[in-house]
């Protein structure tokens, strides 16, 4: 029998400068912590079997980030929730779960969008200014680099606009995006926030990126990914 | 304050430009912030070399849990930064700052640092000097934090006497009460160093004029004042169950090097060996009882989240209760899916039955430390084991599976002979005809792998080779090629590899290890011509360090390449470790003979260290369990 429960996280506050393998082994040690029944794998090393959506971007904050673990046995969702969140270090926090039913997706699979809210030091106006040019072009052309089976880098140029679902100002200085995300298309919103900076010059402060949800594709819909793959959450 | 709303002391755009930005930004889990109101004394614990090496350190862990208990101190830490942001910390004077709260060091009332080994000196001026305190303890003033070193190498602290106010000898649990209380009745900077002076294992190196034969040789350190003692009593934990102990470890979030939680089973060595310096300062041997032991075992998994376990002393083969210890360890730790690893396990009988049940791995190699090949340089170096307890111990191994052996040897003991470096080569040579004698073909899989590697032997204080003169680099690297060539000349030498570490910094390690104050200088010359990370061997650079002491008109051959007189005043003459110079000579005198001498769970050596009063010296069984 297998159980997965699919976690929706946040991070804020220093700890945001971890990498992805850092949050892995953070998440690894609270399990451990809360005496939630993790599955292990066999062999001889035994782990956890857990994954995450999309891993973080160092520097990046997060309010709807998820991780997939599988359990040894059923257990309420509410209560695997207390569990975690008891042992939860400051900055780091759980704000749902939702246990998987037979045969869902994993989570990283599933991802399809994701939105984004970044503060900036920009005035309202020069981003509304901003947001307008961009969505006014058709197509918007940016260079990513490529690794290729040799391990040379090489630039290609790479269509973005189709993968930009809303771009909007909001008030003080924050940008609000929803991006197309997935192993087909992904717009990172880094990539949105270099081509801001070029329209409105250097920024003058360091901007924050947070992550605010990711969603996943159910029915032609965008749906949470804690709402996708149906089984019961915590709350219910 | 919330750890989630500390104010980083790096901007985004710094942190984003530096390598593992999380080496300086705190907040791990078991990491510590308090209010500024009841904490009078702010104290950062320095590991002078990057994050994940110092979080590595149990030491500081011990005191940063233990002075955290107090209320009225915050002990908080600080690591070296890296080469990346240390530039950008020169560039933008930004100072440099503790992790917890993110302020500077220059505010604080103690700076900490731990003094682990002799190439991270350098990296301590590197660490006032970003915080903006003054180098020298002579130039600091009432504002200025007082700096205290801790660790192995305040057992010389001789070379880094100018910039330290204070040097704490021994074990950091006892006196540091006794300190702060002294601290909090607010006296001049002087007046309180002056004070201290009179605390246990309290070395205040500015209290202390030194004199100098005209050749160079010390001849005598006195105390300025006449209540400050002549000679520092190192200080110690007599009951180890009775002492704190972290149980709730800072958990670092980035990997550090060694990244599990540390069980400590016991402290000291009963063995003896006589190049080894952390078997005579850390005399006489004390142990946890397996209660104890258990209970922090428990509290360590509750409170870190580790899935590994790791027991830790200086030899622990030697712990009279392990087998006991382990049983229940094994027991808790399979239930939990957590790996115990064992270093520092004589290769036996009863170590390999252990090993098949706590490593789920595959067969892993086994390591051996014979430190010398032939048996007449054991009997010099006083390693208590024979050519036979190696072979049997791999015989064992090898029916039990294992078939990868690495050995640990040193080069340029003294009195080391051709045949001797021709030994180590003999000695694996034996080893893989073993395994092919052993093992019967069918059931070989492949060829048995012995990995022999060397370094070069380093005098330190403190041993019974203090007197001894330091091998010469051309020595080092003829013996390394001749014992590389022997081993080519071996049966067997397909299934041997063996590798020396080229080390640059031997010859400087040497100095350090045996010199005096007026290395000061040397040290400064070095830090001042941009020497960094000496410990790391991409940036360490001998020519520096050689022109350094041309420069600063000392010679370092003086303090290495001599053998000493039996009589001379050494720098560290003034340290009392608890064993006697008497008994080293005698150690130095027996090695010279090849005179094995019994550890001391079989017969005590009259080392001095009874004047502690606990551990063996006492007990056979150490008192505990």
């Amino acid at each position: 029998m297998s159980v997965t429960a699919r976690f929706r996280f946040g991070r804020k506050g220093p700890v945001r400068f971890l990498g992805h393998l850092d949050m892995l082994r953070y998440f690894q040690r609270a399990v451990m912590k809360s005496g939630i029944p993790a599955k292990y794998s066999e062999g001889f090393h035994p782990h956890q079997l857990m994954s995450f959506a999309y891993p973080l971007a160092v520097a990046m904050e997060t309010e709807g980030d998820y991780m997939d673990l599988d359990l040894a046995e059923e257990k309420p969702a509410d209560g695997i929730l207390e569990d975690l969140n008891s042992v939860m270090h400051e900055g780091v926090w759980v704000s749902r779960v939702s246990i998987l039913g037979e045969g869902a997706a994993n989570a990283m699979a599933l991802v399809a969008a994701a939105d984004y809210r970044i503060f900036t030091g920009y005035t309202k106006e020069a981003l509304i200014q901003a947001c307008d040019g961009l969505l006014a072009s058709d197509s918007i052309l940016i260079e990513k680099s490529k690794k290729n089976g040799k391990k040379k880098k090489e630039t290609i140029q790479k269509d973005i606009r189709p993968g930009i679902l809303r771009l909007e100002a909001e008030e003080d200085g924050a940008l609000f995006m929803k991006l197309v995300s997935g192993s087909g298309m992904n717009v990172r919103p880094a990539d949105i926030l270099s081509l801001i900076v070029e329209k409105c010059g250097e920024d003058s402060r360091d901007p924050l990126i947070r992550r605010l949800e990711i969603y996943g594709e159910e029915g032609g819909e965008l749906l949470p990914l804690s709402d996708c793959g149906g089984g019961k959450k915590s709350g219910d | 304050m919330r750890f989630e709303d500390r104010k980083l002391a790096l901007p985004d755009r710094i942190l984003m430009k530096v390598e593992k930005p999380a080496r300086y930004t705190g907040g791990e889990p078991n990491s510590v912030c308090k209010e500024a109101d009841p904490v009078r004394i702010r104290f950062c614990m320095c590991f002078p070399d990057v994050y994940e090496i110092g979080m590595s350190h149990l030491g500081l862990q011990i005191l940063y849990g233990m002075m955290n208990a107090w209320e009225d101190v915050w002990c908080e830490r600080v690591f070296s930064p890296w080469q990346d942001l240390d530039r950008i910390l020169r560039e933008e004077k930004i100072p440099l700052f503790a992790l917890e709260s993110q302020d500077p060091l220059s505010g604080f009332d103690f700076i900490g640092i731990t003094l682990q080994y002799e190439m991270c000196y350098v990296n301590i001026l590197q660490i006032l000097d970003l915080a903006g305190i003054p180098l020298h303890a002579a130039e600091r003033g009432e504002n200025d934090p007082i700096v205290i070193g801790g660790g192995p190498c305040t057992y010389n602290p001789e070379p880094l006497a100018d910039f330290f106010d204070l040097f704490y000898i021994g074990e950091g649990e006892t006196r540091y009460r006794e300190l702060f209380d002294l601290y909090e009745e607010g006296l001049p900077r002087a007046e309180f160093l002056h004070r201290a002076a009179a605390i246990e294992g309290m070395y205040v190196p500015s209290l202390y004029k030194t004199e100098y034969h005209e050749d160079g040789r010390l001849l005598s350190m006195t105390p300025v004042y006449d209540d400050v003692p002549v000679s520092v009593k190192k200080t110690l934990v007599k009951e180890l169950d009775d002492c704190f102990y972290p149980t709730a470890p800072v958990v670092p979030l980035i990997q550090a090097t060694q990244d599990r939680a540390v069980l400590e089973v016991m402290r000291g060595c009963i063995r003896g060996c006589r190049f080894c310096q952390a078997g005579q300062i850390y005399k006489p041997t004390r142990w946890r009882s397996v209660e104890k032991l258990l209970e922090y075992a428990r509290e360590l998994m509750q409170n870190t989240g580790y899935d590994e376990l790791s027991l830790s002393s200086l030899s622990t083969s030697d712990y009279p209760y392990l087998n006991e210890l382990l049983q229940e360890l094994i027991r808790i730790c399979s239930e939990k899916k957590i790996n115990i690893s064992l270093p520092s396990l004589r290769i036996d009988a009863f170590s390999l039955d252990v090993m098949n049940k706590v490593q789920d791995v595959k067969k892993n190699s086994l390591t051996f430390a014979p430190e010398a090949g032939s048996q007449r340089m054991r009997d010099v170096i006083n390693k208590g084991i024979t050519r036979e307890e190696i072979l049997n111990g791999a015989e064992m191994a090898f029916r039990g599976g294992w078939n990868r052996v690495k050995l640990y040897f040193m080069l340029g003991l003294p009195g080391e002979r051709p045949e001797d470096v021709a030994a180590i080569a003999e000695l694996c040579n034996d080893i893989a005809a073993l395994y092919y004698e052993t093992v019967p073909k069918e059931q070989r899989q492949g060829r048995v792998n012995i990995t022999a590697s060397s370094s070069f032997f380093v005098p330190k204080p403190f041993t019974a080779f203090q007197w001894a003169p330091m091998d010469r680099m051309e020595s080092f690297l003829k013996k390394a090629a001749y014992c590389k060539e022997s081993v080519m000349k071996q049966l067997n030498q397909k299934s041997i590899s063996y590798h020396y570490h080229d080390s640059g910094t031997t010859l400087i390690e040497g100095v350090l290890a045996r010199g005096d104050r007026r290395l000061s200088t040397v040290i400064e010359t070095v830090y001042r011509n941009g020497g960094l990370f000496d410990a790391w061997t991409e940036s360490f650079s001998l020519e520096r360090w050689l022109d350094a002491f041309e420069s600063c008109g000392l010679d370092p051959d003086f303090y290495v390449f001599r053998e000493r007189e039996k009589d001379e005043f050494f720098p560290w003459d003034l340290i009392d470790c608890g064993v006697s110079k008497e008994y080293l000579y005698r150690e130095w005198l027996n090695a010279k003979a090849g005179k094995v001498t019994k550890n001391c769970a079989d017969k005590c050596a009259a080392c001095g260290c009874t004047s502690y009063m606990c551990g063996i010296c006492i007990s056979p069984k150490g008192g505990a369990a």
